[in-house]
């Protein structure tokens, strides 16, 4: 079924195009000073709400994670994210809902600076024209364009208690500033490193979600 | 059928490309995945605009051009 949201826009676009149809059919009622205004509804702000409405849903669509493994590629990524095991990041925050599951890719994929969010779909465009022109890799050959910050980590579990107080990070007074200016990297100092390990899959156990 | 003057044929013209513009949006919506969002930022996107431009540069022109017959 479609969603109100996306049935909303709809409607507003069908009434929109109605609308303009007349002016596309009779431009002469834009002689009248009521023309006018009505035209001006009609080819400039009904458009330009109706672009941004659409916009913004496919923005928001373009977050989910259906939206991300609907390519191929993506499909061992996706498969991650039910590893049985408490040491593997993502499928620990995944299974848990210490990220949204529904957005769960864009959640510790983006980039929470200025303009991260763009820069993050800029990303997906070059994702997308290495997936259909160029030659993409192996699903276990895929790395990351520049190293993963510890300022996404820490966009969720700075101030949290588990990772203020936490016995490790709390050991040595250098390291939680090490880690809060990503000196220290959260994964690649060995402390979380079980990412997705996609080339790792064949051999793990899965756990199953219940209905 | 074609407008009188310039500037109505100008009004015609931006109308259909506003029209191809939310048609291809009413698609994008309907479909799904990567390419849907793709063809929306970038055909439509690039409709809408067109359309959008055109209307407001029929706009600013009508003072500067006669009307045809």
């Amino acid at each position: 079924m479609m969603p109100a949201e996306t049935a909303l826009i709809i409607t507003l676009v069908v009434f929109s195009i109605a609308l303009i149809g007349v002016f596309v059919a009779r431009p002469e009622v834009t002689t009248t000073r009521g023309g006018k205004i009505v035209a001006f509804l009609a080819l400039f702000f009904l458009p330009i709400l109706c672009g941004a409405m659409g916009f913004s849903t496919e923005m928001d669509r373009s977050k989910t994670t259906t939206f991300c493994l609907s390519c191929h590629i993506m499909e061992p990524y996706g498969k991650s994210l039910h590893v049985d095991d408490s040491g593997h990041v993502p499928a620990a925050h995944f299974q848990n809902h210490r990220v949204p599951p529904d957005d769960a890719c864009y959640t510790c994929h983006t980039n929470y600076a200025m303009f991260g969010g763009i820069k993050a779909k800029l990303g997906g465009l070059r994702h997308v024209y290495v997936y259909y022109l160029g030659t993409p890799p192996a699903p276990e050959n895929i790395k990351l364009y520049e190293a993963f910050n510890n300022r996404e980590c820490l966009h969720c579990h700075a101030g949290a208690r588990s990772f203020e107080e936490g016995a490790v990070h709390t050991a040595d007074p250098d390291l939680m500033r090490a880690i809060k200016t990503n000196k220290t990297s959260c994964i690649s100092s060995g402390c979380h490193e079980t990412v997705h390990n996609v080339g790792t899959l064949k051999d793990a156990k899965f756990w199953k979600e219940a209905n | 059928m074609l407008g009188a003057t310039r500037l109505e044929r100008r009004l015609q013209l931006s109308g259909i490309l506003l029209i191809l513009g939310l048609l291809v949006e009413a698609a994008c919506l309907l479909a799904r995945g990567p390419i849907a969002f793709l063809v929306f930022v970038g055909l439509g996107g690039l409709l809408f605009a067109a359309g959008m431009l055109l209307y407001l540069y029929s706009l600013v022109s009508t003072g500067v051009e006669p009307s045809e017959k």
